[in-house]
């Protein structure tokens, strides 16, 4: 009926499967991000926010967010933007007095986010426990809450989200013709859909590579790392079985997206696909 | 009373107002049922008192079946959807909104469920 990795598996299966994959790794998520990509997942996450280019103010639903990697990035890079509106603004203000000064900060001091929000949403309780700790760690707090729900079935209200982002989620969706409907839905008009992504690799020699790399060291990489051969096979097959770049952009227009285009990051092992509800 | 697949059912044939489509909804409910949830029990989780939820939260957050508006109880800490009857809990300051989790108010059934008792 539908594939888990390489195997075939019922609908339902495939959730349970999925459901229990991610409550395994949960823990050592993000040790593996590093250890299977040698860090360059960072770079990847970082290129999809330099992408989304948010200003302050910019209301970002983050689904399958689990670990919250997309939605610390976000906050980090509203604030910056913040930081230098407000640098801007007193360097034009050039007869001020100190008091004067002195007060223009405190008033922007609690207003460091601009009103920006993001809203984490994953349909795996594990998943959302970590990355609730993480930020709690990490002292992120404002603007920033934590939501367990299906991308299929979201609890969101239509036109109410300025961005959506999905980043390493999608492939694991089982019906990711209503993930995207959803997508379209909770958008505001005018709103951006931004989906990073495994994808194909067309040239043959890199693919020889990349192919060995991923099912020789991979999974041996989860078995000494999180104790879990076969949630990485399921990962490194997962990624063969996923639509390749011009199949999932078909997919997102018939979503209801308009200019639909894709950008492939290290010569298509990751994707950046982006739409926009018009 | 109803319970479980039937349950959901009957949720999302009352949701739309039609018959339901043929959709799997069968997923977690065993899972959350079984993880203690506590879905039955609304607050009472036998550790700290429950988190509170953030309130810019509300302003966002819909029945997933219905996409209907929820209101807060603070008492059972729980979102209710007043016309299917249905409450979505919170956990660790987490709204759980996804329909499996969700239990009956044991208020009157909903105007065209087909409910007996």
């Amino acid at each position: 009926e539908m594939h888990f990795g390489f195997q075939t598996v019922t609908e339902e299966e495939r959730r349970e499967k999925i459901y229990q994959v991610f409550e395994n790794v949960a823990k050592k998520y993000d040790v593996m991000n590093d250890s299977m990509t040698l860090g360059i997942h960072r770079v990847w996450k970082d290129m999809l926010m330099h992408k989304m280019n948010p200003c302050p103010g910019t209301l970002l639903l983050d689904v399958a967010g689990g670990t919250g990697d997309i939605a610390f990035r976000f906050i980090n890079y509203v604030r910056s933007v913040r930081q230098r509106q407000l640098q801007r603004k007193l360097k034009h203000h050039q007869n001020l007095s100190w008091q004067e000064i002195f007060e223009s900060y405190q008033k922007d001091k609690f207003n460091s986010l601009g009103d920006s929000q993001v809203v984490v949403c994953d349909i795996n309780r594990e998943m959302l426990k970590v990355g609730k700790q993480k930020a709690q760690h990490l002292g992120y707090s404002e603007g920033l809450s934590w939501v367990l729900g299906n991308a299929e079935e979201l609890p969101f209200d239509d036109d109410k989200f300025d961005v959506y982002t999905i980043a390493f989620g999608i492939r694991n969706v089982t019906r990711i013709d209503l993930a995207l409907q959803e997508a379209y839905r909770v958008l505001k008009p005018g709103g951006r859909f931004l989906c990073l992504e495994f994808s194909h690799v067309s040239n043959p020699l890199l693919s020889r590579f990349y192919d060995l790399y991923s099912f020789q060291v991979i999974p041996v990489l989860g078995e000494v790392i999180a104790g879990d051969w076969k949630s990485y096979q399921y990962l490194v097959e997962s990624i063969r079985q996923f639509p390749p770049q011009e199949e999932l952009k078909a997919m997102i227009e018939d979503a209801g997206f308009f200019k639909v285009d894709y950008e492939n990051l290290n010569f298509g092992i990751v994707a950046i696909h982006s739409g926009f509800k018009l | 009373m109803l319970r479980g697949p039937a349950l959901l059912l009957v949720l999302r044939r009352a949701a739309r107002g039609g018959p339901a489509h043929g959709r799997h909804c069968r997923r977690q409910q065993k899972r959350e049922q079984s993880s203690g949830s506590g879905s039955g029990s609304g607050s009472g989780s036998g550790s700290a008192r429950p988190q509170p939820l953030e309130p810019s939260l509300l302003r966002f957050l819909v029945c997933p079946l219905s996409k209907r508006p929820l209101r807060y109880e603070e008492a059972t800490n729980e979102l209710i959807n007043e016309e299917l009857g249905i409450a979505y809990p919170i956990i660790d300051g987490i709204p759980n909104m996804v329909p499996e989790a969700a239990r009956r108010t044991h208020k009157k059934p909903p105007a065209e469920g087909s409910e007996h008792s």
